[in-house]
């Protein structure tokens, strides 16, 4: 059947041929998850001096954690550090837009949320931001995923999922695990 | 199942006339199974990317 | 360099064939080989010793201080060691055997060499006396000693001199040989040559301007952001290079093994020189999760990723088409009777078809890692480990062994006496990786993160991982039975063996031996102005911004 070289070449085109149909299922795949259903890449390029946090007007230690701005937004800020999590419990509400901001005062860090889709890389610097919307309720856990030093496996945190109607954030809008529902 | 000696290929056929003619035949077949066994593989990757894709990565909600 | 020049400059003394492997290239080849095998080894111990860390069963010596010490002296030996030892060691050995001539600049391949062992020695030191437990992959503001970087660049520096021993190599081969096509193996060997030297660009940079100054306390403030991307320029294309020998295998060795033709030369020199063009403007992968590059530049970076797919899917056909035609000589029928028909005892035909195996599960893991958005799922968890572990681990590993195996006879002039414990040690290799790998998939899937020295198996999330863990700890426990006989396997065939072998190999040929070939797929200078001009539109922008409108820096964390 193909013993000549134009032949040999033909059978490999049609193969790479093959090899274009499935990247391009792929690539289409991944389009549309990317513009129709949302998910993207964390990229967001805003910068925060990991030098000079406490002194910042967002993640000052009074104002981590959740809180429901006065448009609705629910925000959770979490300072990631050596090795730990500020705060180390946060609430949210289950089927609602949630965002999650992150910085680090020094080494890199990253999250995951486990079972969901959320995961980022704390780098310091930078602001990482995640907005999703948890489905399920319970406690999932967040921990360090990258290498931040000998403590790191001992860095870990909470994400408290309540159903939404449970959800109650207090008269300025704040949300803490530790509070009577 | 192992052979005696190694590095092997170099005598697998009595001479180079006998290695030239079964090339010619085996030519007349291939890469039939060939072209079917890879589209097999490639189509199996595919079907656990989906399946991951749908069952796994779109169910556990929007993230960016 | 005096040397590699007298010796190109006359060439005409030199016999063009015969003289073939001869004595001080065995030399060469077998000490750059052992001291590889050395690193394999022991690296194997450590993972397991991890493994058993990570496991919910107690293990000894187990601290913090020490795992990371492990993981970091396990990911430098493996990563570092391991592959450049052995690339250089196998690219020499090709260099003479390909073209069939002595290698030039045998001195300087082994000033290299001892440059090569004083930098490991710097590095191993370095992590031992428990001052550089940053793992392979650094993580600047983490800073450990200045010694372990410099011992690292001693041993790119050593890998430099021999790209060039390869590169001059095959250019003065050319010179000699008119007209003739370079011979596939030698053009592959340069082509990782090229594509590692573009590779390592980016680690240098990062190693010299920014990490080195950090450690030695001259710089106190680092850009995060930019060190990450200058590692990412590094950190795909790296991957290739280690990977570069076991397609080497696939293409020159895998046919002849088998008993067969390669189906296309043509397409193995197409797979390698878009190796060359692919794998490096496709770092940004590894930063999807990052927040300091945009999403157009991941998700051109991400089609670009894609692309690199090309050159392995076209090799999956060529290889399985010569499989074809080798099992076809050997008397197999029908759509599948070729695949029973090949000889399965021998070592390379054995191993190729279980690296395909790895790579299967290895590739199709990599796939859903570059898929954009997708990469969320899994990013930094153990889902990625069995990625790499079935890519680097499985595919590039089990070839290494092959090459060894098939290679050994002619270093030491002495045939295998037997073939079972090689074909045995294979299997290991191959049952120990998927028992280890397929349950990292599912953990990872579940969330299971990277880099962690315990686990706390009584919160109850994390409790239901430990059976997996445990059966993953047994694959680990074959994957080190079968390195330890892989190394008495090859030493003891310097002791004794079953026959004389002749002190050389020959190659597979095409089907079409390839009579000329186009220049371009006969050298690489076209294909370094397309990666030039690849590179600045993937990664010229995104290491410009870090310049144009710096981000805030961070403080330097020095651990040494």
């Amino acid at each position: 059947m193909a013993l000549s070289e134009e032949a040999i070449l033909k059978s490999e085109l049609r193969w790479a041929a093959v090899v274009g149909v499935i990247i391009a299922i792929i690539l289409i795949a991944i389009l549309y998850a990317a513009i129709a259903m949302h998910v993207n890449p964390p990229s967001n390029r805003e910068y925060a001096d990991p030098n000079t946090l406490h002194l910042s007007a967002e993640f000052t230690e009074a104002n981590l954690g959740t809180r429901v701005d006065p448009a609705g937004q629910i925000v959770a800020r979490v300072i990631a550090t050596q090795f730990e999590f500020v705060p180390n419990c946060i609430l949210l509400p289950a089927q609602r837009d949630v965002t999650l901001r992150f910085t680090s005062p020094d080494v890199i860090h990253g999250i995951l949320v486990t079972g969901t889709n959320v995961n980022t890389m704390i780098i310091p610097g930078y602001i990482s931001q995640i907005h999703t919307r948890f489905t399920k309720t319970g406690d999932l856990l967040m921990p360090c995923h990258e290498f931040c030093g000998l403590g790191h496996s001992q860095m870990m945190a909470t994400v408290r999922v309540v159903p939404r109607e449970q959800f109650h954030p207090g008269p300025d809008g704040r949300a803490a695990c530790g509070d009577r529902r | 199942m192992a052979e005696p000696s190694y590095p092997a290929g170099a005598h697998d056929y009595a001479s180079a006339t006998e290695e030239k003619a079964r090339l010619e035949a085996a030519m007349d077949e291939a890469p039939r199974g060939a072209a079917v066994l890879s589209l097999a593989a490639v189509a199996l990757l595919l079907i656990g990317w989906l399946g991951l894709y749908f069952l796994v990565f779109l169910p556990r909600g929007p993230v960016g | 360099m005096a040397t590699v020049a007298r010796r190109g400059a006359a060439p005409a003394l030199q016999p063009a064939v015969g003289a073939v492997a001869g004595l001080q290239t065995r030399r060469l080849v077998i000490a750059h080989i052992w001291v590889a095998l050395a690193a394999f080894a022991f690296a194997c111990l450590l993972g397991v010793w991890q493994m058993w860390a990570r496991s919910p069963l107690a293990a000894p010596y187990h601290s913090a201080a020490n795992y990371f010490r492990s993981v970091t002296l396990h990911g430098v030996s493996m990563a570092f060691v391991l592959t450049t030892f052995f690339i250089m060691g196998f690219g020499y050995y090709v260099a003479e055997t390909a073209l069939r001539r002595p290698l030039p600049g045998l001195r300087l391949a082994w000033a290299a060499f001892w440059m090569g062992i004083a930098g490991t020695l710097l590095a191993a030191l370095s992590v031992i006396s428990g001052n550089a437990s940053v793992l392979f992959t650094f993580y600047p503001p983490l800073t450990a000693t200045p010694w372990f970087y410099i011992g690292l660049v001693l041993v790119v520096v050593a890998s430099w001199i021999w790209c060039l021993i390869m590169i001059f190599s095959m250019r003065w081969w050319r010179a000699d040989n008119p007209g003739k096509p370079v011979p596939l193996a030698m053009f592959a060997t340069v082509a990782n040559a090229v594509m590692w030297l573009w590779t390592t660009v980016g680690v240098a940079a990062e190693l010299l301007f920014q990490v080195i100054p950090a450690a030695f306390g001259w710089n106190a403030m680092i850009d995060v952001g930019l060190s990450r991307t200058l590692f990412s320029w590094t950190l795909h294309a790296i991957v290739y290079f280690w990977l570069f020998p076991s397609y080497i295998a696939f293409y020159t060795m895998f046919p002849r093994a088998a008993g067969g033709r390669l189906y296309s030369d043509t397409m193995g020199r197409l797979a390698f020189v878009l190796f060359i063009i692919y794998s490096l403007p496709v770092g940004m992968h590894h930063l999807f999760m990052d927040p300091e590059h945009s999403n157009g530049f991941k998700f051109l970076q991400m089609f670009l990723t894609l692309l690199v797919s090309i050159p392995t899917l076209l090799t999956i056909f060529t290889i399985t088409a010569s499989a074809e035609i080798a099992g076809r000589m050997r008397g197999g029928k029908g759509l599948f009777g070729w695949i029973g028909a090949l000889p399965w005892g021998r070592p390379m035909v054995l191993a190729t078809g279980l690296a395909f195996l790895m790579l299967f599960w290895g590739g199709g893991g990599g796939l859903i890692n570059m898929s954009y958005g997708m990469n969320a799922m899994i990013h930094n968890t153990s889902w990625v480990t069995a990625h790499f572990h079935l890519i680097f681990g499985g595919t590039v590993v089990i070839m290494y062994q092959a090459i060894c195996y098939s290679i050994w006879p002619s270093l030491t002039g002495r045939n295998f006496a037997s073939l079972r414990p090689l074909l045995v040690q294979l299997w290991l290799w191959f049952i120990g990786m998927m028992v280890m790998t397929l349950p990292w998939h599912w953990l990872g899937l579940q969330g299971q993160w990277r880099r962690s020295a315990a686990f706390d198996y009584s919160n109850p999330i994390i409790h239901g991982w430990g059976p997996w863990v445990l059966v993953s700890l047994a694959g680990g426990i074959v994957l080190a039975v079968s390195a330890l006989l892989f190394v008495y396997n090859l030493a003891l065939l310097h002791r004794r063996g079953g026959g004389a072998a002749p002190a050389t190999i020959e190659y597979a040929r095409a089907v079409h031996p390839p009579q000329r070939v186009p220049s371009s797929l006969n050298g690489f200078g076209l294909w370094n102005i397309i990666v030039a001009l690849l590179m600045l539109l993937a990664y010229g922008w995104p290491i410009a911004q870090f310049f144009f409108d710096p981000p805030p820096q961070a403080l330097v964390h020095r651990l040494g």
